[in-house]
């Protein structure tokens, strides 16, 4: 019988001072896109004065209670990513803003209570979590973030420190579960918002290292990025996992990455494509079929991933037509016509045209294109 | 702004129009533009019927009832 030796450590380190974990699985990882790759709604492009709530690269939110502040891109500016890494999520202060009390400017990411149900938060038996991530400001000092629950009535304000302006800091930060409060687990809302902030008025500021019946977004004294023009904040390998300590960066397949973000967004646009009208010439999209005199279904579309709800249909049109959202139909001729969905659920959406030429059971190409959104 | 649409055989979808971007928002509680169209009309975002027509706070409140 062979007879193997035995590794005896309190861990494995790795030779860019992560620590292995020995515990591999399938999430260890409980951010989605932690690393900043996909970007299926921009596809690297600027993001100009991004309004309140709108999405960044996938899975990351922009949240502002004040308008034209800042402008996000994937890589801004092309700074040299941390070792590891080839994407970041850059974000430029494009005015000297001096935030009020009520003011709140973060980036975030909510994370499905299906995916850390297991932490028994708002529960004794609640596990402890570790957030870490890699930062680069051209400001230094110290930073805030936050973890809230659904109904942001619970949250744990955190600070890290950037001693050095403009160079990559790993940051770690253990955050013991939180033993009380309402936490929503096994459904597919919110489970965590993990929160950065990026200038955060008193209101919402609160003490660091302790969770809180507030709603706080960031810890009291955070560095405001949005306070100085042209300040810059990068992050990426952003992670959250179970336990005390700081593991490697759960890297994943792309295309895992890719469909785990499709469960909130997906498009029928290449990926090096952002959607917009026009953004193709003539993308010929399936068939539809006359079901009543000037109006046509098509077969369904049925999605790549099963969306975490029933999905908001956006419909674009080729470049070769005018009329914004509105498919062409070719019936003799290309012909735009009203463009809706007449069935969507969590899996699948069809669509309808109503455009003069049809009759009932005659066919037609149609062309266009889809974004399908059931972000949290 | 929103729309609501009728199916080819007259009846009103299960979903709505918003304007501004030509999104079709399932009547679904989970899915968030859902919930932000409810909150809307309810703070007198205007709605207007398949025909086009604005509809009036007491028609927004009946159809609210409709709603899941």
């Amino acid at each position: 019988m062979a007879t193997y030796g035995q590794i005896n450590a309190d861990n494995l380190t790795s030779s860019t001072g992560g620590v292995i974990s020995p515990n591999i699985t399938s999430l260890r990882n409980r951010i989605i896109n932690g690393a900043m790759v996909i970007d299926q709604r921009n596809s690297g492009g600027l993001i100009t004065n991004p309004t309140n709530q709108q999405y960044l690269v996938d899975r990351w939110q922009y949240e502002a209670t004040q308008t034209s502040k800042v402008n996000i891109q994937q890589n801004y500016n092309s700074v040299t990513p941390p070792v590891g890494f080839t994407n970041y999520l850059g974000v430029l202060s494009n005015s000297a803003y001096s935030i009020v009390a009520t003011d709140i400017f973060d980036v975030r990411q909510m994370i499905e209570a299906f995916n850390v149900s297991d932490l028994g938060w708002g529960t004794a038996n609640a596990k402890s979590v570790t957030l870490s991530f890699q930062v680069y400001s051209s400001l230094t000092g110290t930073f805030g973030g936050a973890l809230k629950n659904s109904n942001q009535d619970r949250s744990y304000p955190f600070t890290y420190s950037i001693p050095v302006a403009n160079t990559w800091t790993t940051i770690s930060v253990t955050i013991a579960g939180d033993t009380s409060g309402t936490w929503i687990n096994n459904t597919n809302g919110v489970g965590i918002r993990v929160v950065f902030g990026l200038g955060v008025g008193s209101t919402y500021s609160g003490t660091a290292g302790t969770w809180s019946g507030s709603n706080y977004y960031s810890a009291t004294g955070a560095t405001s990025v949005v306070g100085t023009n042209g300040a810059t904040f990068y992050i990426t390998g952003v992670q959250l996992e179970v336990g005390a300590q700081a593991t490697s960066f759960d890297y994943r397949p792309y295309g895992t990455e890719l469909a785990l973000c499709q469960r909130y967004y997906e498009k029928s646009y290449a990926q090096s494509v952002a959607p917009a009208n026009g953004a193709l010439s003539d993308p010929r999209t399936g068939i539809v079929t006359g079901i009543v005199t000037g109006i046509a279904e098509s077969n369904i579309f049925r999605f790549s991933v099963t969306k975490r709800t029933a999905s908001t249909i956006t419909f674009y049109n080729g470049s070769s037509f005018s009329t914004p959202g509105q498919w062409a139909v070719f019936v003799g001729g290309w012909v735009q016509g009203a463009t809706a969905t007449s069935a969507l659920y969590d899996n699948y959406f069809t669509v309808q045209v109503s455009a003069s030429g049809f009759t009932a059971n005659t066919s037609a190409i149609v062309s266009g294109s889809w974004s399908a959104s059931a972000e949290i | 702004m929103y729309k609501l649409i009728k199916t080819p055989f007259g009846e009103i979808s299960s979903f709505v129009v918003r304007t501004t971007d030509n999104a079709c928002i399932p009547f679904a509680p989970d899915n968030t533009d859902y919930q932000q169209f409810v909150r809307d009309i309810k703070n007198g975002v205007e709605l207007k019927d398949a025909e086009g027509n604005q509809m009036t706070p007491e028609q927004i409140t009946t159809f609210l009832e409709t709603l899941p």
